[in-house]
């Protein structure tokens, strides 16, 4: 049998930074910030500023603003310099300008991230010629675009696969670089429950395959994906709705105070005009003129959330994206972030995987090179890692393949019986789980040796899976299959517990076994010898006390669960089956991606919640600044403890500072703040000291600081 | 004879006013924005001189009449955002 | 002076003392478990729910409650209506008064059924005593018990049980809390010298001069004034209200008063606590309101002590203390007390001329009635104060990277938008577009002391209907067409829109499903959340109305400091 470079994807170790292992295609990222730029123009279209309230009222505040520079007298005279008036409306018109601009460029540059990456998903996929089976038999050429689902294509070595699929016959190394980045090849075959599913636009290097279409064009997976980075599709998820209507809320509250200031200044303008002279009630108009309290309403709403809010979002299933995980929707990302329970299969996720044979127990009077040539004629049949590293141990004890496989039969292994092995000649040799093998051999009449409970008992206590061997109705030993824990693991499962998340560990080994693994791992609890079922029933008992659940998988018999947990992150190599069942899908097939997607499900609520609070923080310093020194008039100059020069000074002050912060704080949306896997009370405690009283000082410091530098007098 | 005649020619025409004003209206009923625009302008009329009485006359016509599209403008606002908080999701 | 900080001082001490007991036994009633007066009331209720066809198990939601509460204040309010109209026929009228402007009787109508009692009228020269006790007193018992029935349903939407019946609850509020304790009460207060007559007005010769008789007022005022206090009413039986000697004789009549007024705001408080099984939680969320309580009546009273300016030199150092508009039995500190307890509470009721304070007084009591949760209305203004809870709940929640949840229960979109339209929006549009309107439309205004205090007098006179509240700066001349119209608006809208939205929220709480609590859910229960809750509060109050506040009191502290006006 040819041997190929067939082995599995190398394990990644979870330590450093995700940056660092970053592997999607190489984006344009060169002439990024210019394009950006324009479009950040582009989009001062009202048909499109209308989509973001807080920034629209901004908008409807320039042109108003901007007819005052035309007559400053518009709405009323003024008792000031005509020419000063045009120049202050001017200068407020063109900061409104710039508000909106950072707030589109912020966008944009989300927007243009996840353009590059889509442009080069685009790029490795093109309108393919499919060899299309005919029901008749034959092949007949036709455009990838005229697949639809269920039809069958033929791809030979060269080609490249037209449409996402479910391989049905044949075996090929097909390349995945094309989504995944990896270079490795992946062997595909069909019918397992991995390793048989393929994608539109990867290309097939060897052999030959028959693929059954699973997807209509357009709805593949690369389209998906391109859906995903583009965001120009993108929903709002839950939270970033919730937060959306209390922006509105505040935005119109701000609305009716500062529209309702006019007649109240008025009333109190006439009193002065009446007592201290007309000069002082002048003032207090010219304070309260139109211009200066658009600047008061743009100043007051939360335009730094407002203007930021889609870039974070954008921004967040970007990053999704960059740890190569396809989400179908944003929804299943903020619900990472919410997760009370993870589910975790042993083998493959919490394991390395591929047990390996380490020892050989014999009993019941064989010899170490009997159990050995026994077990390795189990195995002959026997395709998986396992059974390959039975061989090859047995091979290294001296056993030797003696017969032709032609004259024997393969029993395969199979859920129910959990055995699997050889039938030669009469003899009927088999290899399984040990109440398996018990149950064959007390069957044909044969006898139990103590011994097997005992090497039973001490491979499961060391954390291993004891397989017994038998012929017919002689038991002849034990095989100790050894499975190690991935490194790294404890330190990630400890983080999750500190976030409140638990974790649970499924598999079909003993209790013992799965004991000692769980112990290793650090895992919060786990349900040994699990079947299909018991995975649904552990989400659906879990989901009933009203939590959320994640899971991963890659079978069909994990499909019902899949769908039925909360978030389900599927691996890709996995069955197409469960891939449509999940509302994730990893590239990389790395299960403990889990954890980097609760990670960014968090940080992306988190940097909604710090601007949300920093923006609205902010408000008490602009409050201060504008309130008193344009109503000093009235008398209360005294408030003006900033110190600011003027009113026109401080309108423009504050109005600069409310541009400016929105373009300081575009790389905080877009990298989203740090996550530190801290308890809440900590997290929040850390939060409101940078972002809550951050935000009340920093406006008084910044805002005085440009106020120094203007040249106002 | 003649007066049917008469009456079949007058009847193409009105017919055809019909018509058009039909048209207008299915547009209208697609495309809301120039119709609320206008009716908005309308209002407007008729709000400038309220302004003006109420104003007291410190204000002249025009000024009057630019304050109450910005008094109408400003509860447009207030209306849009008062549609964006109950239906977030088209936003 | 330091007999007044120690008046003060006790008061408060008595109030928060009594808090966990009556917060128990009010849990008590409405959690149908057995209370003393039990072998009394059962059977009484029980003939009175056969009377008004009520089914007492049955269970509303949401939008039934808030019918039921619609539709019965509207035919209470049509009643009253008709009773103020014909009482010129109506018996009890030993002064034969005529029916009121209609405009005024729809203005009163409207504001008892609201719990306000903003009264643009006087007492004792408008309303018959029929009027007084079988249209006013008896909207006193039933709007009060509206506002507890509102607040225990909410209770207990926030806490995952069904919302109960409001019939049910209105009958349990006044059977068990508001009548035991009134009947008690008004006997208290007829001991200490309050009338409880209808015989007309005492007709009495002079001290000056026994050939000429003075008339002097008097009527059926005891139990008026018990239910004025404890339901958070304010109307007063006599035109100046408590500070009416014969609505408030003496000290321990002022004590009772002052503790009534906050009683069941508090303890109300505390029944959250024993329904949510968290009293920590509770004590942390009462201490909130408590503190900014404690500060405004400190910064009243330093304003009332050190006096106005202006007339100190006048009167000389050891009388440099406001008296204005105070009656002395009760002094600087009793006033500023009451002031404060009556803003903060939405009652309403004076012991002293609100319009005569100093700008800090003015400050305080005006930023209460904007707040609206420094204890706040009968019922109301506990759930106003849950309201703020759920946004701060819902900005730290995402803060810690989690969707918010409160008690567990998710927060999301719809509670976003009923929590922050009910006690972020409802307030400024029934305060400030009228407020507006009122100083841009000429000579309707009615400001008796123009400039800053008497733009306060407008603004006051708004916020004292949006909150519910009903004082008022009474030098405002508001018992024209105009301010009963536009005031009835504010009244309406401050009572009713948010009553709804909060039975919604607590209906739409109530049906979610609790998620269990773990490391990574933010504690609401602890002092970090709870100063963040006050921020919040202060933060977004502030910034609603700082302007207002700013061209009002503030700017007439300013123009006092500096000796103008």
């Amino acid at each position: 049998m040819t041997s190929m470079n067939d082995s599995p994807k190398p394990y990644r170790v979870p330590s450093g930074t995700r940056d660092s292992r970053r592997h999607t295609p190489k984006v344009e990222m060169k002439g990024l910030y210019q394009r950006a730029v324009k479009e950040a123009f582009v989009k001062l279209d009202p048909r499109i500023q209308v989509r973001n309230p807080v920034m629209f009222v901004v908008w409807i505040g320039m042109i108003v603003t901007l007819l005052l520079t035309i007559d400053p007298n518009l709405f009323g005279t003024l008792q000031a310099d005509v020419n000063q008036q045009r120049l202050l409306n001017g200068l407020i018109t063109f900061i409104l300008l710039f508000t909106i601009v950072f707030a589109n460029f912020a966008e944009a540059v989300a927007e243009g991230r996840g353009k590059a990456q889509a442009d080069a998903l685009r790029a490795t996929r093109s309108d393919t010629i499919a060899k299309k089976i005919l029901p008749t038999g034959g092949v007949q050429e036709v455009s990838s675009t005229e697949l639809r689902r269920g039809d069958q294509v033929k791809v030979v070595a060269g080609d490249m696969i037209p449409a996402d699929g479910e391989i049905i016959a044949g075996i090929g190394s097909v390349d995945e670089s094309a989504i995944t980045g990896e270079s490795a090849p992946i062997l595909k075959q069909p019918g397992t429950d991995i390793m048989s599913s393929v994608t539109g636009g990867t290309r097939l290097l060897s052999d030959e395959l028959t693929v059954k279409i699973t997807a209509d064009p357009g709805q593949g997976f690369i389209d998906r994906m391109i859906a995903l980075v583009e965001g120009a599709e993108r929903t709002k998820t839950p939270n970033e709705i919730a937060l959306t209507v209390l922006l509105a809320v505040l935005t119109l509250v701000f609305l009716i105070v500062v529209a309702n200031i006019s007649p109240i200044t008025g009333y109190i303008a006439s009193f002065l005009d009446g007592t201290i002279g007309a000069q002082a009630g002048a003032d207090l108009r010219n304070g309260a003129s139109v211009a200066i309290m658009i600047s008061l309403l743009v100043a007051l709403i939360p335009t730094t959330i407002g203007g930021l809010l889609s870039a974070i979002g954008i921004a967040g299933m970007d990053r999704v994206a960059q740890f190569n995980v396809i989400a179908t929707s944003g929804r299943a990302v903020e619900a990472c972030g919410d997760i009370n329970t993870l589910v975790l299969d042993k083998t493959g996720t919490i394991t390395l995987g591929n047990r390996l044979a380490a020892e050989f127990i014999p009993m019941n009077g064989h010899s170490l090179e009997a159990v050995a040539q026994v077990a390795l004629n189990a195995s002959v049949f026997d395709e998986t890692p396992e059974g390959r590293s039975i061989v090859a141990l047995a091979e290294r004890s001296g056993a030797k393949a003696t017969f032709d496989p032609k004259l024997a039969e393969g029993v395969e292994f199979s859920a129910r019986t959990r055995m699997s092995g050889t039938d030669l000649d009469s003899k009927e040799i088999r290899k399984g789980a040990v109440d398996a093998i018990k149950g064959f051999v007390r069957s044909r009449g044969g006898y139990i040796p103590n011994a097997l409970d005992e090497a039973y008992e001490r491979v499961s206590k060391l954390g291993g899976t004891p397989l017994a061997v038998c012929q017919n109705d002689d038991i002849y030993g034990v095989i100790y299959l050894k499975d190690t824990v991935k490194p790294g693991l404890r330190e990630r499962f400890d983080q999750l517990r500190r976030m409140g998340v638990r974790t649970i560990m499924l598999t079909g080994d003993n209790r013992i076994t799965a004991s000692v693994i769980a112990q290793e791992a650090g895992v919060d609890d786990f349900i040994a010898e699990a079947t299909p079922e018991d995975k649904i029933d552990v989400i659906r008992s879990e989901q009933a006390q009203g939590k959320l659940l994640a899971m991963t998988g890659d079978g069909t018999n994990d499909a019902p669960a899949l769908a039925q947990a909360n978030v389900g992150l599927a691996m890709n190599s996995g069955t197409q089956a469960a891939k449509e069942a999940a509302n994730m899908v990893d590239l990389d097939s790395d299960p403990t991606k889990l954890i980097d997607l609760v990670t960014i499900g968090k940080q992306l609520l988190i940097t909604r919640g710090a601007l949300t609070t920093f923006s609205v923080a902010n408000d008490i310093a602009k409050y201060f600044a504008i309130i008193p020194t344009i109503f000093a008039a009235a008398g209360i100059g005294a408030l003006n403890i900033m110190g600011l020069k003027n009113a026109n000074s401080a309108i423009i002050s504050a109005l600069i500072y409310n541009a400016l912060i929105i373009l300081v704080l575009i790389p905080l949306a877009l990298r989203g703040v740090q996550f530190r896997p801290l308890t809440a009370d900590q997290l929040l405690r850390r939060n409101i000291l940078i972002y809550g009283v951050g935000g009340v000082i920093a406006p008084f410091i910044a805002i005085k600081l440009i106020d120094v530098i203007l040249p106002f007098s | 004879m003649k007066l049917t005649h008469l009456k079949r020619t007058l009847a193409q025409p009105s017919k055809q006013v019909l018509e058009t004003i039909a048209e207008i209206g299915s547009e209208w009923r697609r495309q809301k924005l120039p119709l609320y625009l206008f009716l908005g302008l309308c209002f407007n009329l008729i709000l400038a001189p309220a302004v003006f009485a109420a104003t007291g006359g410190d204000l002249s016509r025009t000024q009057s009449y630019w304050l109450g599209a910005l008094m109408i403008v400003t509860i447009a606002l207030g209306i849009y955002l008062f549609f964006v908080m109950f239906v977030p999701e088209r936003f | 002076m330091l007999q007044g900080w120690i008046q003060i001082a006790l008061t408060l001490l008595i109030v928060v003392a009594i808090t966990p007991f009556f917060g128990r036994y009010m849990a008590r009633v409405f959690q149908e478990q057995r209370t003393i007066l039990d072998p009394i009331l059962n059977p009484v209720e029980r003939l009175l729910y056969t009377l008004m066809g009520v089914r007492a198990k049955e269970d509303m939601t949401g939008w039934q409650y808030a019918r039921a509460v619609l539709y019965s204040n509207a035919v209470m309010l049509v009643f009253i209506y008709l009773i103020f109209m014909f009482q010129g026929v109506l018996p009890f009228n030993p002064t034969g008064l005529g029916a009121p402007t209609w405009d005024l009787a729809l203005h009163t109508a409207i504001s008892f059924v609201t719990n306000t009692n903003q009264q643009h009228y006087s007492g004792e020269v408008t309303f018959s005593y029929f009027s007084q006790f079988a249209a006013l007193g008896f909207m006193m018992f039933t709007s009060a018990a509206t506002g507890i029935a509102v607040a225990i349903a909410f209770i207990r939407g926030l806490t995952g049980r069904p919302l109960g019946n409001f019939y049910v609850d209105l009958t349990q509020s006044i059977t068990r809390i508001l009548l035991p304790i009134s009947i008690v009460g008004a006997i208290v207060f007829i001991a200490n010298g309050m009338p409880e007559t209808l015989a007309g007005p005492a007709v009495v010769p002079t001290l000056e001069d026994p050939a000429i008789s003075q008339a002097i007022a008097r009527g059926p005022v005891a139990h008026f004034e018990i239910i004025k206090e404890l339901g958070e009413n304010g109307g007063g039986f006599f035109g100046i209200n408590a500070a009416h000697p014969f609505e408030n004789p003496n000290g321990l009549t002022n004590l009772i008063e002052l503790v009534a007024i906050l009683c069941i705001p508090t303890s109300l408080l505390i029944t959250y606590g024993i329904f949510a099984n968290n009293l920590k939680q509770a004590w942390l969320i009462y201490s909130i309101p408590f503190a900014i309580l404690v500060g405004f009546v400190i910064i009243t009273a330093i304003g009332e002590y050190q006096g106005n300016p202006a007339v100190n030199a006048l009167l000389g150092p050891d009388q440099a203390v406001n008296l204005e508009g105070k009656e002395v039995r009760f002094g600087w500190a009793q006033s500023a007390l009451y002031a404060v307890f009556t803003t903060a509470s939405m009652c309403g009721a004076v012991n002293s001329m609100h319009d005569s304070f100093m700008p800090p007084g003015g400050f305080a009591t005006l930023s209460n009635l904007f707040l609206q949760i420094v204890f706040g209305g009968q019922g109301t203004g506990t759930a106003y104060l849950f309201a703020y809870l759920i946004l701060a709940v819902f900005v730290t929640g995402l803060m810690v990277g989690r969707t918010p949840e409160f008690l567990g229960r998710k927060i999301e979109k719809r509670e976003v938008v009923l929590a922050s339209f009910l006690i972020l929006l409802v307030h400024p549009i029934a305060i400030l577009i009228p407020a507006a309107i009122t100083l841009a439309v000429p000579d309707v205004s009615g400001i008796s002391n123009p400039g800053f205090h008497g733009l306060s007098q407008v603004i006051y006179e708004y916020a004292s209907a949006a909150a519910n509240n009903g004082s008022g700066f009474e030098g405002l001349g508001d018992a024209t067409p105009w301010w009963n119209l536009t005031a009835s608006f504010s009244l309406l809208a401050g009572r009713y829109v948010p009553i709804v939205a909060l039975l919604l929220l607590a209906d739409s709480m109530s049906r979610k499903q609790p998620v269990p609590a773990t490391a990574g859910t933010l504690r609401t229960d602890t002092g970090l959340f709870t100063w963040v809750t006050a921020g919040v509060i202060l933060i977004l109050g502030a910034l609603e109305f700082f302007p207002a506040l700013a061209l009002g009191p503030i700017a007439e502290a300013f123009q006092i400091a500096r000796g103008i006006g």
